[in-house]
């Protein structure tokens, strides 16, 4: 291994990591200075206010594409979305395997899980840009930071892609491309969109509790009516 | 033009924002993807499915642009890298006002199908309040916003006007159940249960009022109605004014707590029922210590309890259930108007989707009020129109009287051959309260000859309305002239001196917005009464915007017949004893 890819692999990720760690702390206190409405409820004819349930549900949402008319409409979307995100833990994952234990991918079938999805991920992710240039709706809601996320992540998902086997044998630059991209991504991403998973325990917990407390939350389907 | 030269209202607009951001504000406003998942869940956007600029996310970036421009680092830094955007000029808040006001009804679907839980609705209202700050709206809203401010009421209703309805509907009630008790309580102290209603039902509904009335007192319910802060509406939820919103709901909490009610009831209305019961604790800072329910629980509870009996061979056409936005996807109010309908209808349907999924009936979020936008809610009021007719029902029923008024609009419009009602109504049709009262028609006798000796001009354009509106008048006493036209209407009504005009209001010659204001203006007809009777949906403009001299009565097309007698019974003050 060159002293590049080592450096690549090990201090620059951590240098990384600790940068986007510091960035995200600032970013959860700059949230947290927003100070949270509250939430008053007076007795009703039913006791409808679970506001507990309401935000273990909105956290479950994401989980239960039946629970949402545009995950159910859109099966083919959710399916893109799971395998998407998916290819990110396999990819996130990979960064920490290759550097510190990378005796796990002697193992062949794990290789091949990896590489699996993390391709298919990329493939998704090629569908997706596909799908922002050529939709008219979704041109109209995107912002460079969106193109732009979206295109590093399916090159990212590539050398993931390559990376995966961990061999040098035909040279080195797939890896160094991945970590280098990975280091990149660390930087980027509390700048980004992609540091939507930052918000979405917020955004899910605040609508769950409100909506648990007016009982909308679990969403009625029609078989469990309330007792007056 | 450069940021030191922006106008003083969009550095308001600008400085305000900043206020209103809580944790939740932000969180909508920083959350969104662009995944568009949220498009299709629009009504907007089905029925204009060539426009992107009805996607949810497209209209809450117009929103979100500002925001972070102002308030988020990311937008400071490095705007055009995530369309982050300012507000310079008056006219751009004004595009801001068409996107928040035109082109959102704030029915919440879409923040319900955002898989991230960007709440886009609240977001929009946000909007709203802060033009709304700045005198940026539209011009019903103003109005509507000044009267619930300076007269209690979001439709100007003096409170002599309110107490003789209540009056007139005692009466009413007294006569039809033939029971001198069955007067309508108004503010008596200790009672169990104060209700609070719609101002449109004293207006324009007054038959709710006495149906309400007609079940409390079948139930033998200790009931009351206070003499002020009676409305139940907030129109603050609509203006995303949260200072109107909580001085609205604080006097009506403080009206119960001073009666000693133990009860809050709230009749059939939506954003009434979401402003009082679910934002207006939040609003007025206010700690309720009485129950609140909607009367839909109330109706349900006497028919458990066995405090009233129904008979459902009585409401046996088919009917479907319109889920209010408000009542649903705010409130969670979806299971107890179907446990009711079952109790009370014969063939009850599900319209699809229902529920929280339910489509906006597109009236919502104060878009009645709004008659600029009138042409694109009724486009967009495409999707409900389907959803209804598939249902194949004859009557679609509500909770919701802003949603009566939107359906109502476009079941006109797209032509179904469907009405409009409410539980209350069907409930009320429903009682079976025979042992109480002997069946006597003498209510029939006395209403035959009501309009004797009145003296009216129908002035219509449509030979079969004319016939028909002549008749239904004429049986029932009253000597009638017709107008096909407006100038004929005015010709009439200066030489005959009538009682009432009943006006259609899209008549061929001059337009007749201007007969009416011509009428208005003469001296000679003030005392003249006028009812419009309208098919056209942006001539609600006569009822939102406030003119010195409004109509007396408001009758959309068709009209029934014991509606039309009730309206003009109304207007020329006519009790029948
Ligand atoms: S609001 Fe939600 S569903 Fe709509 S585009 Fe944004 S993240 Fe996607
Ligand atoms: S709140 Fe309703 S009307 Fe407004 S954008 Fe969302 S779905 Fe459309």
């Amino acid at each position: 291994m060159s002293d590049v890819l080592y450096f690549s692999e090990h201090t620059l990720q951590e240098i990384a990591l600790v940068f986007m760690g510091l960035v995200y702390v600032l970013r959860i206190r700059w949230l947290l200075r927003f100070k949270a409405s509250q939430e008053r409820q007076p007795t009703g004819a039913r006791d409808s206010r679970a506001p507990l349930k309401g935000i273990l549900y909105s956290w479950a949402n994401i989980a239960m594409p039946w629970s949402m008319e545009s995950s159910r409409k859109h099966l083919w979307m959710y399916g893109q979305f799971v395998v998407f995100h998916l290819g990110v833990v396999a990819s996130i994952g990979l960064s920490f395997i290759i550097p510190y234990a990378p005796s796990l991918l002697e193992n062949g079938p794990l290789v091949l899980l990896l590489q699996v999805v993390i391709g298919v991920a990329c493939f998704v992710g090629l569908l997706r840009v596909i799908r922002r240039v050529s939709s008219p709706h979704m041109r109209a809601i995107s912002s460079p930071d969106d193109y732009f996320s979206l295109i590093l992540l399916t090159v990212w998902f590539f050398f993931a892609f390559l990376a995966v086997p961990n061999d040098t044998s035909a040279g080195e630059w797939h890896l160094l491309a991945f970590f280098l991209l990975t280091a990149f991504f660390l930087v980027y991403v509390p700048f980004s969109k992609i540091s939507h998973y930052l918000y979405y325990p917020f955004t899910r917990y605040y609508l769950g509790k409100s909506m648990g407390y007016r009982g909308v939350y679990p969403l009625h389907t029609g078989s469990k009516a309330k007792a007056v | 033009m450069r940021e030191n030269s922006r106008s003083h209202k969009a550095q308001v607009v600008i400085d305000r924002m900043g206020k209103k951001l809580s944790r939740q504000m932000v969180g909508s406003l920083v959350g969104c993807v662009h995944c568009g998942l949220c498009t299709d869940s629009c009504h907007y956007v089905l029925a204009n499915p060539e426009d992107p600029t009805f996607a949810p996310a497209y209209k809450a970036d117009r929103i979100r642009r500002i925001f972070k421009h102002h308030y988020d680092w990311t937008g400071r830094f490095f705007p055009w890298w995530v369309k982050a955007g300012t507000v310079l000029t008056d006219a751009e808040l004004e595009e801001l006002k068409d996107i928040a006001f035109g082109k959102c009804t704030n029915c919440r679907r879409c923040s319900l199908n955002c898989p991230m839980g960007v709440d886009f609705a609240t977001v929009n209202r946000m909007a709203r309040g802060l033009l709304v700050s700045v005198g940026v709206m539209p011009e019903g809203v103003a109005h509507v916003s000044k009267d619930q401010w300076e007269i209690g009421n979001q439709m100007g209703v003096l409170k002599e006007d309110y107490l003789e309805t209540l009056e007139w509907m005692s009466e009413e009630l007294q006569d039809e159940v033939e029971d001198p008790a069955a007067v309508i309580p108004v503010d008596q102290h200790g009672c169990e249960v104060v209700y609070a209603i719609n101002p449109r039902e004293v207006k324009y509904d007054p038959r709710s009022i006495a149906d309400a009335a007609k079940i409390f007192w079948a139930a033998g319910e200790d009931w009351t109605m206070a003499s002020e802060g009676w409305d139940m509406t907030n129109f603050g939820l609509f203006s995303g004014d949260d200072d109107l919103g909580g001085a609205v709901a604080r006097r009506l909490y403080e009206k119960v707590e001073e009666l000693g009610g133990k009860r809050l009831v709230i009749s059939e209305c939506g954003h009434g029922f979401r402003s009082t019961r679910c934002e207006g604790p939040n609003w007025a800072k206010y700690d309720v210590g009485f129950r609140m329910e909607s009367s839909i629980d109330t109706m349900l509870r006497y028919i458990a309890e066995g405090r009233i009996e129904v008979d459902k061979s009585r409401n046996s056409l088919p009917v479907t259930y319109h889920d209010s936005c408000n009542m649903a996807r705010s409130c969670g109010v979806t299971e107890e108007p179907r446990e009711l309908l079952r109790q009370v209808c014969a063939d009850f349907r599900e319209m699809h989707p229902n529920r929280a999924e339910n489509f906006c009936c597109t009236g919502g979020g104060g878009a009645m009020s709004m008659s600029e936008y009138t042409a694109q809610r009724l486009t967009s009021a495409k999707v409900k129109a389907e959803q209804l007719r598939e249902t194949g029902a004859a009557v679609v029923v509500t909770s919701c009287h802003n949603c009566v008024d939107g359906l109502t609009d476009l079941i006109r419009h797209y032509k179904l051959d469907m009405k409009v009602t409410q539980l209350v109504n069907l409930v009320a049709e429903a009682l079976v309260i025979e042992e109480r009262i002997p069946a006597v028609p003498a209510v029939e006798v006395a209403e035959v000859a009501v309009l004797t000796g009145r003296k009216i001009v129908v002035a219509d354009d449509e030979p079969d309305q004319v016939i028909y509106l002549k008749s239904v008048l004429e049986d029932h006493g009253a000597e009638v002239h017709t107008a096909e036209d407006g100038d004929a209407a005015l010709e009439l009504s200066k030489r005959l001196k009538p009682d009432l005009l009943t006006l259609d209001l899209a008549m061929p010659g001059r337009e007749v917005t201007e007969i009416f204001d011509i009428l208005r203006g003469q001296s000679d007809l003030a005392d003249l009464k006028i009812c419009i009777i309208t098919g056209r949906p942006e001539m609600r403009k006569l009822i939102y915007e406030r003119m010195d001299a409004p109509p007396d009565g408001y009758l959309d097309k068709p009209v029934e017949e014991e509606e039309l007698i009730l309206a003009v019974r109304k207007i020329l003050e006519i009790k029948v004893h």
